[in-house]
C-alpha cells in the first residue's frame, strides 16, 4: 500500500503545483527540495487520504460491513457447502432372509456411504418411501437370491435411487454398483482383476469440501465488500452534496479519487487478512505457495472490486440504486467465477464468457497459490489477465467518475 | 379492510411510478433465473486428462481409446515431462500412467496397477472422474475378455432412478433457483420501499393520519405480495420454456406454497425495513444475507444432509428450504400432498413470525392504536 501512494506526489508534483490559484492564501507556498516523505506528509493528498480515512473509521456501518458480512460469508460458504456423498439412507426389502443377503446389506453400510433406515415388507412400501422423500436410496433383494448364489449362478439385485439430485444420484450408483460387484466377488475368492486403477488425489487429499470453496470464496468476498464498501462511500458523497464542496476546494479530481480509493484499499487489504486468518485457523487451508504472491495479487484484484463499486456509483443516482444495480454486475461475476460451481461443466458459451471474468483469474490464482503451491511462472497467463482487466476497469471506472466531476 | 385495500393500491401506484425499479423488478429476476439456470451444474461433463503411456503397446492404446470412448473425458497433452505437470498448471483434472510393463503384465496374467491422479481441489468431480475412471477400466477389462468367466461377479445390480431418469442437472437446479429468486428480490423490494417511505419522511404522514400499524403494513404486505406474483409468474413461464419444465402432479400445492412463501418474503423485507434504521446499508446487508441464506442454507446446491450441525439448524428456519422441497415436488417429483404436507405448513409459521416482529417494531413507533 506504502508504495502505491508514495509514487504519487513526485509524479503529479508539477501538476499539482499549476493549477494552485493565488487568491488561496492557505496553500502552502512551493516547498523546497526536501525528503519525499516530508513532501508528501505535507502534500494536498495526504491531507485529503487523512479526512476520508477519518471519515471511514468515524462510520460504524461501513467497518460492519468490512468485518461482518465477510467473516459470516466465510464461515457458512465454508461449512455449508458440501458435495460430500455419504449417510446416503437406504431402505431394504429382503425377500430372501438369508444370511448372504444380510451380508450384502453389511458390505453396503461398513462404509458409511449408505444409511440402514428401514426394512421394508414389499416393494410397494419401499416405492411409497422414495416417493414421498423419506428415503432416498432402496435395495430389492430377490427371493431366490441366496438360492442361486449356492448354485453358482448370477442373480439381480434391484436398486432404486431418487434421482431428484442428479449429481448426487450419479455418485451414489456409481458407489453402489462398485459395492454390489466387489461383493459379489468375494463370494467367488477370485484372483484380483488384471488390471487395477490406483487413485490418488493430489493437493486435497482428503476430498475436504471446504479446500475448494473457501479460496474462491475469498474472491466473492472481496468482490461483495470492495463493490460495496467504495460505492457506498462515493454515492453518499453524491447523495450529501459534500462532492460539491470538495469540487470547490483547489483538489484536483484525481486527488479526491485517490484519497476516496486509498483508505479502501488499506481496510480492504485488511479484509484478505482477515479472510486468510479464518482459512488458515478455522478450515485450515495449506497455503502451500507464497504467500507474498499471494497478497500482491489480492492487492491488485481488490482494484477490480473498488473499480466496480465506482462503476455502480456512477450509474446509480441513490443508494438503493447501487444495491439493485450491483445484482448485474456481483451475480454474473460470481457466478462464472468457478467459484461454486466448477467452470468445466458449464456450457461452451459461459466458459468463453468467463476468460472475460476477472473473478475467475483470481479464483483460479488463489487456489493454485493456496492449495497447489504453484509459482509465478506457471499462473503467468491469469496474472496478466488480471492485471489488464484491473487496468481496464479501473480506467473505466475512474473515466465515468472524472466526467460526471465535471 | 377499505383501508388495507387503499394503502395497497396507493403503494402500487407508488411502484408503477417509478419506472427503474419496475424494469429492475422484472429483469433482476430473469438475468439470475438465466445465469443461474445455464451455469450451475455440478457435474463434469467434458473432464481433461492427460495420458502418460510408458508402454505405448497395442494394448494400452486400447485402454487408452476406451478411457475417451465415454464423452467424459477430454484428451489433453502433456505440458511438461513431470507427472503432475498438466495438473498443476491446470490443463488437466486428472492424469492417468500407464507403467511401462502395462501389456507384458496384462498378457502374462498378472496383476498390473495403473496409476491415476486426480486433482482433489474439485472435490465432487474428483470423485465423479474417480469413479468414472474404475468403470472405464472395468469396461476395459470386459470388453478386451480379459476377465476370465469365473472372476465376474454373480451379482448384477440393476440401478434404476427415478424421477430423474436422463440425470438431467436442470431438473434439480432451476427448480431450487424459484427458490432464491423469489425470496431474495420480493423481500428485497419491500425492504427497499419501507425504508424509503422512513428516509423520505412520508412515513410521519401515516403517523398522523388514523390508520394503525398492522393496516399500514398489510397494505404493503398485499402491495407487495402482487408485484411478487407477477414476478413469478414471468420467471417460472420464462424457466418452463427454456429448460423444458413440466408440471408432474398435483399443481395445487406448488400455488398454495408459492402465495404463503411470496407472502413470508415481502413479511421478511417488512421486518428488515422496519428494523433498518436510517440507512439502505442495512438492506444491503440483508439483500446479501437473504441471497446466503437461500442460497446455502436451502438445500439448492448440495444435499442438505450436508450442512454441519450448527449451521444445520438454522437451515429449519429458512423457508427457502421447504419452497424448494415443494418446487422439487411440483416439476420433478410429482408425489403432490402426501409428500410435501407440511412444508406450506412450516413457511407460514415463519413468514407469520417476520410479520408479527414487522407489526410490533411498527407498533412501537407513533402509530395510534
Amino acid at each position: 500500500m506504502g508504495s502505491y501512494i508514495l509514487h504519487q506526489p513526485e509524479t503529479f508534483f508539477p501538476k499539482r503545483l499549476a493549477p494552485t490559484p493565488p487568491n488561496h492564501s492557505h496553500t502552502p507556498p512551493p516547498p523546497k527540495p526536501m525528503h519525499p516523505l516530508r513532501t508528501f506528509r505535507q502534500s494536498r493528498l495526504w491531507a485529503l487520504i487523512l479526512k476520508e480515512t477519518r471519515q471511514i473509521l468515524r462510520n460504524r456501518q461501513i467497518i460492519f460491513l468490512l468485518l461482518f458480512p465477510p467473516t459470516v460469508q466465510l464461515l457458512v460458504f465454508g461449512l455449508a457447502l458440501n458435495p460430500e456423498v455419504t449417510h446416503l439412507s437406504l431402505d431394504v426389502v429382503d425377500y430372501s432372509h438369508s444370511p448372504v443377503s444380510r451380508e450384502l446389506v453389511a458390505t453396503l453400510t461398513a462404509n458409511d456411504t449408505f444409511q440402514i433406515q428401514a426394512y421394508q415388507p414389499s416393494v410397494e412400501d419401499l416405492g411409497q418411501r422414495v416417493r414421498t422423500g423419506r428415503v432416498s436410496t432402496g435395495l430389492v433383494i430377490p427371493p431366490n437370491f441366496a438360492d442361486r448364489l449356492a448354485a453358482d449362478r448370477s442373480v439381480e439385485v434391484q436398486v432404486l435411487i431418487d434421482g431428484v439430485d442428479a449429481n448426487t444420484a450419479g455418485i451414489a450408483s456409481g458407489y453402489m454398483q462398485q459395492l454390489v460387484n466387489r461383493f459379489g466377488q468375494t463370494l467367488r475368492q477370485t484372483p484380483d482383476p488384471p488390471v487395477a486403477i490406483a487413485t490418488r488425489f493430489l493437493y486435497n487429499p482428503g476430498l475436504l469440501s471446504s479446500w475448494f470453496f473457501v479460496p474462491g470464496v475469498i474472491g466473492v468476498v472481496l468482490t461483495l465488500t470492495g463493490s460495496l464498501v467504495s460505492s457506498t462511500t462515493v454515492i453518499r458523497e453524491k447523495d450529501v452534496g459534500t462532492l460539491e464542496q470538495l469540487l470547490m476546494t483547489p483538489a484536483q479530481g484525481w486527488e479526491i479519487l485517490a484519497a476516496k480509493i486509498a483508505p479502501l484499499f488499506g481496510l480492504l487489504m485488511g479484509d484478505v487478512l482477515l479472510a486468510s486468518a479464518i482459512a488458515r485457523l478455522i478450515f485450515g487451508l495449506p497455503f502451500r505457495g507464497n504467500y507474498v504472491l499471494f497478497l500482491v495479487l489480492s492487492g491488485v484484484y481488490i482494484f477490480v472490486a473498488i473499480g466496480i463499486g465506482i462503476l455502480l456509483a456512477t450509474i446509480s443516482s441513490t443508494q438503493q440504486q447501487v444495491v439493485l444495480t450491483s445484482f448485474f454486475f456481483n451475480v454474473p461475476l460470481i457466478q462464472l467465477s468457478g467459484a461454486i460451481a466448477p467452470i468445466e461443466s458449464m456450457p461452451t458459451f459461459f466458459r468463453v464468457l468467463s476468460f472475460l471474468n476477472p473473478l475467475r483469474h483470481y479464483v483460479t490464482i488463489a487456489r493454485s497459490l493456496i492449495l497447489k503451491g504453484v509459482g509465478l511462472e506457471v499462473l503467468m497467463p491469469e496474472v496478466l489477465a488480471l492485471v489488464s482487466f484491473t487496468v481496464l476497469l479501473l480506467g473505466l471506472s475512474i473515466n465515468r467518475f472524472r466526467a460526471q466531476l465535471n | 379492510m377499505k383501508r388495507v385495500l387503499s394503502q395497497c393500491l396507493k403503494e402500487l401506484n407508488q411502484f408503477r411510478r417509478d419506472r427503474l425499479t419496475v424494469a429492475l423488478a422484472f429483469v433482476l429476476p430473469l438475468a439470475v433465473l438465466l445465469i443461474y439456470g445455464y451455469a450451475i451444474r455440478l457435474e463434469a461433463k467434458n473432464i481433461p486428462l492427460s495420458v502418460q503411456d510408458f508402454d505405448n503397446s497395442p494394448l494400452s492404446r486400447t485402454y487408452i481409446s476406451r478411457l475417451f470412448a465415454t464423452n467424459q473425458f477430454v484428451p489433453t497433452p502433456m505440458p511438461g515431462t513431470a507427472v503432475t505437470s498438466a495438473l498443476d498448471r491446470g490443463t488437466a483434472k486428472a492424469t492417468v500412467v500407464i507403467p511401462p510393463d502395462f501389456s507384458r503384465q496384462v498378457t502374462a496374467r498378472q496383476p498390473v496397477t495403473v496409476q491415476a491422479l486426480v486433482d482433489g481441489t474439485d472435490v465432487n468431480n474428483a470423485r465423479v472422474i474417480q469413479n468414472s475412471l474404475r468403470a472405464t477400466t472395468q469396461f476395459f477389462l470386459r470388453s478386451s475378455d480379459l476377465i476370465p468367466p469365473q472372476a465376474q461377479s454373480l451379482i448384477d445390480p440393476q440401478v434404476r432412478l427415478w424421477f430423474n431418469p436422463g440425470r438431467q442437472e436442470s431438473l434439480y437446479i432451476v427448480p431450487g433457483i424459484f427458490g432464491v429468486i423469489l425470496w431474495v428480490f420480493p423481500s428485497m423490494l419491500a425492504a427497499i420501499a419501507l425504508v424509503r417511505e422512513k428516509e423520505q419522511g412520508t412515513i410521519v404522514q401515516a403517523y398522523a393520519s388514523d390508520l394503525s400499524s398492522l393496516e399500514w403494513l398489510l397494505g404493503k404486505e398485499l402491495a407487495y405480495l402482487i408485484v411478487a406474483l407477477g414476478e413469478a409468474l414471468v420467471v417460472m413461464t420464462v424457466a418452463t420454456i427454456l429448460f423444458g419444465l413440466r408440471f408432474r402432479g398435483d399443481p395445487t400445492p406448488l400455488l398454495v406454497g408459492l402465495i404463503v412463501y411470496l407472502a413470508a418474503a415481502v413479511a421478511f423485507g417488512l421486518l428488515v425495513g422496519a428494523r433498518a434504521g436510517n440507512q439502505t446499508g442495512a438492506v444491503q446487508g440483508t439483500a446479501i444475507a437473504g441471497f446466503l441464506t437461500a442460497l446455502l442454507l436451502s438445500g439448492f446446491i448440495y444435499r442438505l444432509e450436508n450442512i454441519p450441525f450448527p449451521l444445520s439448524l438454522v437451515s429449519n428456519v429458512i423457508p427457502a428450504r421447504y419452497f424448494i422441497e415443494i418446487t422439487r415436488d411440483a416439476f420433478v417429483r410429482g408425489t403432490g400432498w402426501p409428500g410435501i404436507w407440511y412444508a406450506p405448513i412450516a413457511i407460514a409459521a415463519i413468514g407469520g413470525l417476520f410479520f408479527r416482529l414487522a407489526t410490533r417494531i411498527l407498533h412501537r413507533m407513533q402509530f395510534p392504536d
